[in-house]
């Protein structure tokens, strides 16, 4: 069986640092691992030997049993569009000038073709463990709720608005008397725009059987998924913390732990008294942090029943192999074993 | 007199934008402003940096003579239609017509974002502020917002929404009026995004040149013997973590830096802590 490990959380924490960190603990024990990677920062791209760009899954050079393949975000409506739609339709849809800013408004679009490469990668059957680093469009909900979102869009939501009543065939569309909504629209933006935005959505209305059905398989891989939430004391990712522990227990599964990444160690909190005045400097500030930080850790417990994990704080983020290994085994109060990883060493 | 001065503020997630602008908006009223706090989006935090409840369409007092409020789409869009075009009958229609004409905008470019920034141009224009602070959408996202009336007049040839676009751009790159704040910290992924906007604004030439304000950067401290024990890691880590942030403050224009904040635990007392050292922007 293949395990899946999501790991999501708010921007600038460290997610995939941590994803990366996981997946090479993982390997390292002997599990056969997927790091599926989203726009890695140059020195962890490096680390993880994605010097040379392509989005298939590639073997690492130097760690046996190591995978890594990196999230093309941008692909997502042509990959719908070829997937689902017949070959003329794929072609016009992909030719379309609102493809890009479909893709732009949809973000859930960007995120279905995440959670969709990611299902097939588990799919595969080929490995052990796939450790999928999420998008963070919509803060990342939008990877659990994509597939639904998509399903809901090609399917003729959009039409059903504009035209207020059941889907017109391509000829009663145009019927703009019938709409005031038409009317409104036709009066902003001119009948021009407004018609060749509805070919594109009757045009997109044809991946639907297609995108429902792949969707509900897509749901079935993340409802079995194990989640991690990373996050750090900052009031804008406890936030969006906050957020996955209130909603992921009903789109998914409640997450297995949430990590504190950049951690100040508890034994700062409580410094020596004695020092001299430009000690004195640093050692206030971070101890102050560390209380801070600790009493953050503490009350999210306390209030969502969560476990908690906490990675140190380190000087510069991890740049090779022993590094992500090292993070991973610094990692305190990791559920490794719900998480069906060895403890690694 | 001098007239309403805009200062739109984006930034990577997580670099703590929504603080910046709560601080921005915070120091202009301090000096005697008439100041909005503007949110876009539906995810803001914008009112916890005022220690206040969710924000709204209509803006609302959360200082004497400091107004907050949100730009939710679907209002915006209706007031546009009825205030700004001046289209009859819309109310008539009221939220049908809104959420319709929102979905149909999700497919055409520029039309979602043109209805934001809209807002936002109508509130300059109003004579009620003099700073209009907007905590705007992320780096990945502004450009769109940014560009969104020029794409406008690039795709729709004559009428009123075209009309309006025109305006909307002299304003955006009018620099007696905006100032494009881009918020970032001294780490590898926020530094090498805020390079790429940096790049796109200057190509697109949409606003004026932008300020950087490097957040959370550290104290450099000189300590003349390493202590032993848990104070000695924490000079240790001290000292790392400011030779790690130089390299980054190396390659970021140093317009404005804002301390770290050690210690402090609410959004309110992070925005009034930075409000001090935003001055020089004001």
């Amino acid at each position: 069986m293949t395990r899946t490990l999501l790991v999501t959380g708010g921007g600038g924490v460290g997610k995939t640092t941590v994803a990366a960190a996981m997946g090479v603990a993982a390997a390292k024990t002997g599990m056969r691992t997927l790091v599926v990677t989203v726009d890695p920062a140059q020195r962890l791209a490096s680390a993880l030997g994605l010097a040379g760009l392509g989005h298939e899954p590639q073997p690492h050079t130097e760690l046996p049993n190591l995978w890594v393949a990196m999230l093309d975000s941008g692909a997502s409506w042509r990959a719908v569009a070829q997937r689902h739609a017949a070959p003329d339709v794929a072609e016009r849809l992909a030719n379309n000038e609102f493809f890009l800013a479909a893709a732009e408004h949809f973000p859930a679009s960007q995120a279905y073709a995440a959670a969709d490469q990611a299902a097939t990668y588990v799919q595969a059957r080929a490995w052990d463990l796939v450790v999928v680093d999420t998008p963070p469009s919509g803060g990342g909900i939008d990877f659990f709720t994509a597939p639904a979102q998509m399903a809901d869009l090609v399917g003729g939501r959009l039409l059903r608005w504009i035209t207020g009543g059941p889907l017109p065939g391509r000829r009663f569309f145009y019927d703009r008397a019938a709409r005031p909504v038409l009317r409104v629209a036709d009066a902003v933006l001119g009948s021009d725009l407004l018609e060749r935005v509805a070919e594109f959505l009757l045009d997109l209305r044809t991946t639907y059987d297609g995108v429902a059905q792949r969707g509900r398989e897509i749901e079935r891989v993340l409802r079995d998924a194990s989640i991690l939430v990373v996050t750090t004391t900052n009031p804008a990712p406890l936030h969006e913390a906050i957020r996955f522990y209130r909603t992921l227990p009903e789109l998914a599964s409640t997450p297995k732990a949430v990590v504190f990444n950049r951690s100040l160690p508890d034994t700062w909190a409580d410094p020596p008294k004695r020092l001299r005045a430009d000690v004195r400097e640093i050692v206030d500030r971070w101890s102050a942090e560390t209380v801070r930080q600790r009493d953050f850790r503490d009350e999210f417990s306390a209030r969502y029943g969560a476990r908690v994990a906490s990675i140190p704080l380190t000087p510069k983020p991890p740049t090779d192999l022993q590094g992500l290994a090292d993070l991973a085994s610094s990692a305190a109060g990791m559920p490794w074993e719900d998480l069906g990883i060895g403890f690694p060493t | 007199m001098a007239g309403t001065r805009l200062f739109l503020v984006s930034g990577k997630g997580g670099t703590g934008k929504s603080a910046v602008a709560a601080a921005l908006a915070l120091r202009a009223h301090r000096g005697g402003d008439r100041v909005l706090a503007m949110e876009v989006g539906d995810e803001g935090s914008l009112a916890s940096h005022f220690a206040t409840t969710p924000l709204t369409f209509e803006p609302r007092e959360v200082r004497p003579g400091l107004h907050a409020m949100k730009v939710s789409r679907p209002d915006a869009l209706l007031e546009y239609l009825s205030l700004q075009l001046r289209l009859p009958g819309v109310g008539r229609f009221g939220g049908r017509v809104a959420r319709a004409f929102d979905a149909l905008a999700t497919a055409a470019p520029a039309v979602r974002e043109i209805i934001t920034i809209g807002k936002v141009y109508w509130e300059v224009r109003s004579g009620r502020w003099d700073t209009v602070v907007v905590d705007a959408p992320p780096t990945g996202q502004i450009g769109s917002y940014l560009r969104a009336p020029r794409s406008i007049i690039e795709l729709v040839p004559t009428g009123r929404i075209r009309t309006q676009a025109e305006s909307m751009a002299n304003t955006l790159s009018d620099h007696e009026v905006t100032r494009l704040v881009i918020v970032t910290v001294p780490e590898e992924v926020p530094t090498a995004e805020t390079e790429e906007t940096l790049d796109w604004l200057e190509q697109e030439a949409v606003v004026p040149p932008p300020l950087v304000v490097v957040n959370r950067v550290l104290p450099v401290f000189e300590v003349a013997t390493r202590p032993t024990g848990v104070a000695g890691e924490m000079v240790d880590l001290h000292q790392s973590l400011v030779a790690e942030q130089r390299l980054w403050l190396d390659r970021l224009p140093g317009d404005v830096q804002l301390p770290y904040l050690f210690g402090v635990y609410t959004p309110a007392e992070v925005a009034a802590n930075l409000s001090d050292g935003l001055e020089a922007i004001l």
